[in-house]
């Protein structure tokens, strides 16, 4: 608890002129400030009638409690309760993965792909069972690693598609929770009707997986000073040497593709956003047709809106899809990627 | 030591290597991460500014006073900023960047260099409507603007943020060669805001209400279960950073600070508190930010394919930020070693320094201010003759606990375990001064 300090100051009219000097100054016989006597006098009458001097003394501020704010109502919070509970606060609706299979063709391949195998970088939703042993490549997936099933209702609600946020309804989010998990073998039926009630039915394969970690550490280093190792033991390991197939899995893991065109790296990381779910009036990589129509006022003006941006009939387009980091030729490159089946 | 090439745009090394990954295999990157150097400054300096010359700028008239109404960094400083390693996440919006610690003066990151962290974007939130809610079990679900919040007694407090992924690239062995993408995932600032202890008190929380989950203003709702231990304890409400507003890539206008916790739980553009008896069991806690594991210790091969979950504390961790690959050694003489060190559990009580690879160590002289879960600068003055080192810092915390090596993490935890890799790091000095990130 802040204890708080009590002060307490009686102010005289007379003595307002002082206060307002020291105010100014830290010390108040060296002030070189000159008041004009008559003047202060005249401000003082008029902000602080004498009738008014009265105790001023600073309150307990933790005691009662501010009494700031105003109450939620019911409906406010309806409007911002998003989350999914494991088991609680689970959601209106329903959906089965024969629902959802479509949606997620529309709205989630383009990124995770249509077996949830995960395109470019992003996340792989399925498969992975049984890898979670495995001491180099385990593969966290929604199946082989989520706890708990609410939690792929609660994000999915939440926070996708990627692009659209908090855009699916409920039995959306039944439909294509149902059918992400029937890609895990996890929903055996596609007509199985997801919903509050038969959500209890379903058991995820890893949900005794976890370990709430405990305050007291999981190694314990002593603070050697001299001596600590055989000189004979050290040898050092670098990225350039080599760290035998370590670094190697590493670097797949976090990384690069190889043999990626420039191109189709520059596309993966800021252009398929839109232009592989045509968001935003994008043309999708696979519509010829549209490009093909693009194409027909040179590419120097595809080039140029994908450098400069574009807003008009056709949609919006970010300057450098938003990506600004990005050099011209790059940009350039990822032109050529996306319409390197129509030239 | 050779004086660095300038690179054809001007830009530094470290900027072509960053910018232009696309353009460039692994394997180059690899090696230029490893391998080059920066010298920011030296290289064409008008020789016509120096003595017994009188420079250029002192026989002319300065600019006029405010000339920038918000001040900028030198610029010859344009070097100094925060980076992305680009091909790190799958796209640049859900994405991080890292703080250029080679770069920090002091104990404090400034406001531009603070990393970032985002999982659906930089969101553009205006304060006039931003709310924060605060609702679940409590006597009195209330809502409050950013006036009311400013209303409350607010404190300022130093401490770092650091991410769980910070280091996380190294589990296998060094890959990223640079200070910056090493260890930037951190920063430390002076944070002005509310105890959420005082905020908690206008509500009510019921007996029953353990535990709170925290959400963001941002696309992807950012959210985290805190326990209502750390809620009472230490836990502000941030609306000020350095001494002004909280900036946009940092939480603006209001955010979560949980100090010497997963940064993550810091939960930016906080827009409400939801009291609960459970944790919720968000994405960023069960899929991400947890800790799978596979012990090699033997007796603990029952854990392996396990996962730790709410492993919130940054434990301890110091690294040296000059020599580092960035800040090379030039010349032969005298230098001072200097480097920052921080944990999660309170202050730093003391900093060792190894020169051969973690066989003999000395201890490091803390400088200024030691604060609780806060960076702490160190320093250690030694000689350098052109001699092959091995340099290492290593940490202990007022609570006893010794920064581990890497081998013992892979130890207890083996090596896809992704977050919470605070080990003692290895700068190798080579014969001509550069610096490169290796293992011993």
């Amino acid at each position: 608890m802040v204890r708080w300090k009590v002060y307490k100051f009686k102010l005289l009219v007379a003595s307002v002129t002082t206060l307002l000097i020291s105010a100014c100054s830290s010390n108040n016989e060296a002030t070189a400030v000159k008041v004009d006597k008559s003047t202060t006098k005249t401000i003082v009458n008029s902000i602080l009638p004498s009738a008014h001097a009265a105790t001023y003394e600073q309150i307990s501020i933790t005691a009662e409690g501010f009494k700031l704010g105003k109450p939620a109502s019911n409906e406010e919070i309806a409007g911002w309760h998003i989350e999914v509970g494991h088991g609680h606060n689970l959601p209106p609706g329903e959906g089965t993965a024969a629902d959802g299979e479509e949606m997620f063709e529309t709205l989630c391949a383009s990124c995770h792909g249509s077996f949830g195998e995960g395109v470019g970088r992003n996340p792989v939703l399925a498969g992975g069972e049984d890898t979670l042993t495995d001491r180099q490549k385990p593969e966290r997936t929604v199946g082989s690693y989520w706890p708990y099933a609410s939690t792929l209702l609660d994000y999915t609600h939440r926070a996708m598609p990627f692009n659209s946020a908090q855009s699916l309804s409920w039995d959306d989010t039944w439909s294509i929770s149902a059918y992400v998990l029937y890609l895990n073998d996890i929903i055996e039926d596609e007509d199985f009707v997801f919903n509050a009630e038969s959500y209890h039915d379903i058991t995820m394969p890893n949900e005794n997986g976890f370990i709430i970690k405990d305050k007291e550490a999981d190694t314990s280093n002593t603070r050697c000073m001299k001596d600590c190792k055989d000189p004979k033991s050290i040898t050092i390991k670098t990225a350039l040497l080599g760290y035998g197939s370590g670094a190697e899995d590493v670097v797949e893991e976090t990384a690069v593709v190889e043999g990626h065109e420039l191109g189709q790296k520059i596309y993966d990381a800021t252009c398929r956003l839109c232009h592989g779910t045509g968001l935003a009036g994008a043309p999708k990589v696979e519509d010829r047709v549209t490009w093909e129509h693009r194409l027909q006022e040179g590419i120097n003006k595809v080039y140029k809106h994908a450098i400069d941006g574009y807003s008009g009939q056709y949609g919006v387009m970010p300057p450098k899809g938003g990506n600004l980091e990005l050099t011209d030729e790059e940009v350039k490159a990822a032109v050529d990627f996306m319409i390197k089946d129509v030239k | 030591m050779s004086e660095q090439k300038i690179t054809e745009k001007g830009k530094s090394s470290v900027q072509q290597i960053t910018e232009n990954e696309n353009t460039t295999s692994r394997r180059k990157f690899l090696t230029q991460a490893a391998a080059t150097t920066v010298v920011a400054s030296g290289a064409a300096v008008a020789s016509s500014n120096l003595p017994p010359n009188v420079p250029s700028w002192q026989r002319t008239l300065g600019k006029p006073v405010n000339t920038n109404p918000y001040g900028q960094p030198s610029k010859y400083e344009s070097d100094v900023q925060r980076r992305r390693v680009p091909w790190l996440t799958p796209d640049s919006i859900a994405s991080i960047s890292f703080t250029p610690l080679a770069e920090i003066k002091g104990m404090i990151s400034p406001n531009g260099l603070a990393f970032e962290r985002d999982h659906g974007g930089l969101p553009t939130i205006d304060p006039k409507q931003h709310r924060l809610m605060i609702h679940g079990l409590v006597e009195k679900p209330i809502i409050l603007t950013m006036d009311d919040i400013q209303r409350f007694p607010n404190v300022s407090r130093i401490h770092f943020i650091e991410c769980p992924a910070n280091s996380a690239m190294e589990w296998k062995g060094p890959q990223v060669g640079r200070l910056q993408f090493t260890h930037g995932m951190t920063n430390c600032c002076e944070w002005t805001g509310v105890q959420l202890k005082h905020i908690l008190k206008e509500v009510g929380v019921k007996p029953e209400g353990k535990w709170i989950l925290a959400e963001g203003a941002d696309s992807a709702s950012m959210s985290r279960s805190i326990p209502m231990e750390k809620a009472l304890d230490d836990t502000l409400v941030v609306f000020g950073q350095n001494g002004e507003a909280l900036r946009p890539e940092n939480g603006y206008p209001l955010r979560l600070l949980t100090p010497g916790w997963e940064g993550n739980t810091s939960i930016k553009w906080l827009r409400r508190l939801e009291i609960t008896a459970e944790p919720s069991y968000q994405r960023e806690e069960t899929s991400k930010y947890t800790d799978l594991i596979a012990p090699r210790d033997k007796n603990k091969q029952d854990l392996v394919g396990k996962a730790y979950m709410f492993s919130y504390i940054m434990e301890a961790k110091a690294i040296i930020t000059f020599p580092c690959p960035e800040k090379p050694l030039k010349d032969h003489g005298k230098y001072v070693m200097n480097g920052l060190a921080w944990t999660g559990t309170g202050k730093i009580k003391h900093v060792d320094i190894s020169l051969d690879g973690g066989i003999n160590w000395q201890e490091a002289e803390l400088n200024g201010l030691v604060l609780d879960k806060c960076w702490t600068r160190f320093s250690f003055a030694f000689e350098w003759n052109g001699e092959e080192l091995l340099i290492q810092s290593r940490a202990t915390g007022e609570d006893g606990y010794v920064q581990p090596t890497i081998e013992q993490l892979r130890e207890a935890r083996g090596v896809a375990s992704i977050y919470h890799n605070n080990c003692i790091h290895t700068w190798r000095i080579s014969k001509n001064g550069e610096v490169e990130s290796v293992q011993v």
